[in-house]
């Protein structure tokens, strides 16, 4: 125990602990103190004063916990496990600031960072709501400290914490020895997934969304707690969109990054993680829409409530989900467990509690609106979206769900096999009706609106729609799929309805315009997401390979990978893709794939390009790990990865004795050849130029009559030339040959016999047979109109971005 | 009937929609003679048979790959991948498959590996050093 170990460096990790801890209290003593002044237990505001001091503590003691576990990082300090965990030397410093937030501290802490600027902002701006608003926030700051504790209370392990070392958290014998960190040379690096520049903002946009998140609850529990019923739901409605918009550009960027960085060739799998981000988006898009029905009817109170509280609670279940190891094995990219299952558990328990205990007690005195909507009015349709948007979550809830109810009830049910197919047949059923409602729902007036005047506006827009759906149809190639056609048909709809009234915006009724943009961006999301999923093409169909039967062609024989040798172009679709060798750069060896189209009566190259999909080769792990690259077009998307390549050390195996090189070599090929000649080889032309009788052989003197002879040979191989000469010797009465190698084309060529008689010269030529090419094992598809998909999913924040202005705007008026 | 009447009903009417869809799509984790009795899709998870052969040979079919795997049982069984072979596959400790049995074969048309993760690895690597 009293060992002294050399070199480490402790300061850092134990003010990082210090502040860790700090963090804890001063949070605590914030919503206690936050807690009392709401509750005017004193009414002269030195409650307030308290817990204000405590937050700008809590404020300093995350920053702090930030910078030391940073400092720890960037410095390769590897005694801290958490460096050594999740860094390495070689890693460039974004990629340092990516590999901070791989581990859950480090995305625990980046939920902490952000929870605290937002109650900054809070401080500053929510005046009257200031005390019960920053209770609820810093209890959930409280919970979120706790979970970087890492200490033992009564036995139970609290939290993990970034600042533990080493040596403490794996038992091995180096450990025993003094100067243990001398033999530690790196860490373990970044996960090469998360190598990307997407990795380095997406998770710090996701965190904040989730962050943002707890304003509209806390907002939501202080109406309810204050018993000021209606006031919250003005002032909530800028910080509602503002999650919606952040948590929205989180998620995008999470499935480009996807698309860019993962080989599963997509931008959504409806895996467990990404639905668990989904879910509480879609509520608190709910909400803001029965919020805002509310604000302008008077309906669709409870409705309000109960969103705004579940959608925080649905983040907590998320991080439940990713975070305790329950989905183990649905999910390939949630957290490992740190066993901290409880600690999550008991983090939803008292949120949801609190929701539901509040509104119990107040369930009496809520503001129920007595009449019923009408069916002409904005505020019904509003209601209704909102409930079709809760039934979608309920539908992608109950499948994710699947290893909650197992745990649960004990049971051993496995999630659909066909996953992506179970979602897509009820989503796209609640997308069409989305679209539609939030088409037609422009056209109604709050409270009253004149029907006429409705169906004229209305039956304008469908007409429109149905000739652009026609069209749609026809050009995508989608018009066989009636689901297909219906979404496009809604998608369009909506978005022609929602530029008629964009329309009216640019004439002046500019504060519309946030709304409009919203649901054009949306609808363009929606057409861009359907019709890429339903008509991507995998262009590298396999058509040569060996058959297994019909029955499995039949069912399921995709065939999605080919194999391409070096220089040996092969057609796929209308391009002519050849691999032209690789290249290494780091840890990535980057594979130079050309891609040509060439026109079929002129012969000529109408367009060329390079794809370089690469792959991380771990020589040590004996895996690679691939990245695609993609040529994006204005209307489509060449995307290319490679599946399988030959591991780099198998590749060069050293010459050894007793082995003579023939045995490379396949069988040779013998020709009888004069200058002037042509052969056409597996991927080479071979020209005889002519026949050098001077020949030199180097260090062998000639004697007079000994011959020797050499043959001058041109070899073209793609774009290079190379020049060879083989000899031929006859000394004394024994004769020799002298043959040449091209280790770039797998070639010897010998010139081993001269046949006078013939009058010509005899060549065999040596290759290796092909596995000893270089080859990769790749997959290419084209994916159509994504960028419809992303350019919807810009409109859409900049929609909501618009939408927080004008809220915000109508705040400072009233 | 009142609007809201009408709303509730549509929304407890799809609510069990979602329920039994969830029942109706939802797979069995199995071993290969629960797959061989079902026929049908299934997940079966198991270990890497190391004994036994693994054929991947690009350079014949890039999209064949097979392999034995002992099920939760015992039982091993060949399994065909029609897709490329994960270079990390030998390392693999549990696999989890999707398919279903074609005659002896199991064809898979998923699989999920769980590999020895950076923190149970609970190795350290050290540079190489005479001392000891």
């Amino acid at each position: 125990m009293d060992t002294v170990f050399i070199g480490e460096q402790l300061l850092p990790g134990k003010l990082g602990q210090f502040f860790v801890v700090l963090s804890f209290g001063t949070a605590l003593l914030a919503t206690l103190a936050y807690y009392f002044d709401s509750i005017r237990d004193q009414t002269d505001g030195s409650w307030r004063k308290i817990a204000r001091f405590a937050f700008a503590l809590n404020f300093l003691a995350v920053i702090g916990i930030g910078s030391s576990l940073f400092y720890i990082i960037y410095n390769h300090l590897f005694e801290y496990h958490y460096a050594w965990a999740h860094s390495s030397r070689s890693l460039p410093v974004y990629y340092i600031i990516s590999s901070f937030w791989e581990g859950q501290e480090g995305s625990f802490w980046l939920w902490t960072f952000w929870q605290s600027i937002l109650g900054l902002v809070l401080l500053f701006r929510a005046k009257s709501w200031e005390s019960p608003v920053m209770t609820v926030v810093m209890l959930s700051q409280v919970f979120l400290a706790s979970m970087l504790l890492g200490v033992e209370i009564l036995g139970i392990r609290v939290g993990s914490s970034p600042f533990i070392l080493l040596r403490e958290a794996m038992d091995a014998p180096v450990f025993s020895r003094p100067d243990y960190l001398s033999l530690i040379a790196d860490g373990n690096g970044l996960n090469p997934l998360l190598q990307n520049y997407w990795m380095v903002i997406h998770p710090p946009t996701l965190f904040m969304g989730f962050a943002a998140m707890i304003i509209p609850f806390a907002f939501a529990i202080a109406g309810l707690w204050q018993k000021r019923y209606e006031d919250w739901i003005k002032v909530a409605l800028p910080w509602s969109l503002f999650a919606v918009m952040v948590l929205g550009a989180g998620i995008i960027m999470g499935s480009f990054w996807a698309y860019e960085a993962l080989n599963f060739g997509g931008f959504w799998a409806w895996d467990p993680v990404e639905n668990a981000s989904l879910i509480p988006w879609l509520t608190l898009i709910a909400a803001v829409h029965v919020m805002l029905a509310y604000k302008n009817s008077g309906q669709a109170y409870f409705t309000s409530v109960f969103l705004a509280l579940i959608s925080f609670v649905l983040v907590l279940y998320a991080s439940f989900l990713t975070r305790s190891g329950i989905l183990g094995e649905a999910s390939v990219h949630s957290f490992t467990d740190l066993g901290m299952f409880w600690q999550l558990y008991l983090y939803i328990a008292a949120f949801k509690l609190i929701a539901i205990g509040l509104i119990w007690a107040r369930w009496k005195s809520l503001p129920f609106s007595k009449k019923e909507e009408e069916t002409y009015s904005r505020e019904f349709w509003l209601f209704i979206g909102a409930i079709i948007l809760v039934l979608a979550c309920l539908q992608i809830l109950a499948t994710t769900s699947i290893p909650v109810f197992n745990r649960i009830f004990g049971t051993e049910i496995a999630p659909p096999t066909e996953v992506v197919a179970h979602y897509n047949k009820w989503q796209i059923n609640f997308a069409i009706i989305t679209a539609i409602i939030s088409g037609f729902t422009q056209y109604l007036k709050y409270k009253k609106s004149d029907p006429k005047q409705f169906y004229r506006q209305v039956l304008r827009a469908l007409l429109i729609s149905v000739i652009a759906t026609a069209l749609t149809g026809y050009i995508c190639g989608i018009y066989t799929n009636v689901g297909y056609m219906l979404l496009t048909f809604a998608a369009l709809f909506s978005v022609i309805a929602n530029m008629h009234i964009l329309y009216e915006a640019i004439k002046g009724k500019w504060k519309l315009a946030g709304s409009a943009l919203a649901h054009v961006g949306f609808g363009l999301l929606l057409i861009g997401a359907m019709v890429a999923a339903a008509t991507n093409k995998v262009i590298s169909i396999n058509t040569s390979g060996i058959g297994f039967g019909d029955a499995f062609a039949k069912d399921n024989n995709p065939r999605e990978n080919i194999i391409l040798y070096e220089n040996e172009p092969v057609i796929m679709d209308q391009y002519t893709v050849t691999y032209l060798g690789d290249s290494t750069s780091g840890p990535n060896t980057y594979y130079r794939v050309n891609y040509k189209v060439i026109d079929q009566k002129t012969g000529q190259i109408t367009e060329e390009f390079d794809l370089y999909p690469n792959a991380q080769q771990n020589a040590k792990m004996r895996q690679i790990i691939a990245s695609p690259d993609t040529r994006h077009y204005l209307w489509k998307d060449i995307y290319t990865h490679v599946s399988s390549v030959p591991l780099k050390e198998e590749e060069e195996h050293e010459p050894h004795e007793g082995h003579t090189d023939e045995e490379d070599y396949g069988k040779p090929v013998v020709y009888q050849v004069k200058p002037g000649d042509s052969i056409r080889v597996r991927d080479a032309i071979i020209r005889v130029k002519s026949v050098n009788r001077q020949a030199k052989i180097q260090n062998i003197p000639l004697s007079k009559g000994d011959v020797s002879v050499a043959l001058s040979l041109e070899v073209f191989a793609g774009q290079k030339t190379y020049q060879v000469e083989p000899a031929f010797l006859i000394k004394g009465n024994n004769s020799y040959d002298f043959g040449k190698t091209i280790d770039e084309l797998g070639m010897k060529l010998r010139f081993t016999n001269i046949l006078p008689k013939e009058d010509k010269l005899e060549l065999s030529i040596y290759q290796k047979p092909k596995a000893e090419k270089n080859w990769i094992v790749m997959k290419a598809i084209m994916f159509p109109y994504i960028n419809l998909f992303w350019a919807g999913a810009i409109i859409m924040t900049i929609g909501f971005l618009l939408s927080i202005f004008r809220r915000n705007k109508e705040l400072k008026i009233t | 009937m009142k609007k809201s009447s009408i709303i509730g009903l549509i929304i407890i009417a799809v609510s069990i929609g979602v329920i039994i869809s969830v029942y109706a799509d939802s797979s069995t984790y199995g071993d290969f003679d629960d797959a061989k009795a079902s026929e049908t899709e299934c997940y079966v998870s198991g270990n890497l048979d190391l004994q036994k052969s693994m054929v991947y040979n690009p350079q014949v079919d890039a999209n064949y790959f097979s392999f034995y795997m002992k099920d939760k049982g015992g039982k091993v069984c060949k399994v065909v991948f029609f897709g490329t072979k994960p270079q990390d596959f030998e390392k693999s400790e549990n696999i989890v498959l999707t398919g279903k049995m074609v005659g002896d074969e199991f064809h898979a048309s998923k699989m999920l590996m769980k590999c020895p993760s950076k923190y149970n690895k609970d190795q350290v690597e050290v540079k190489s050093t005479s001392a000891t």
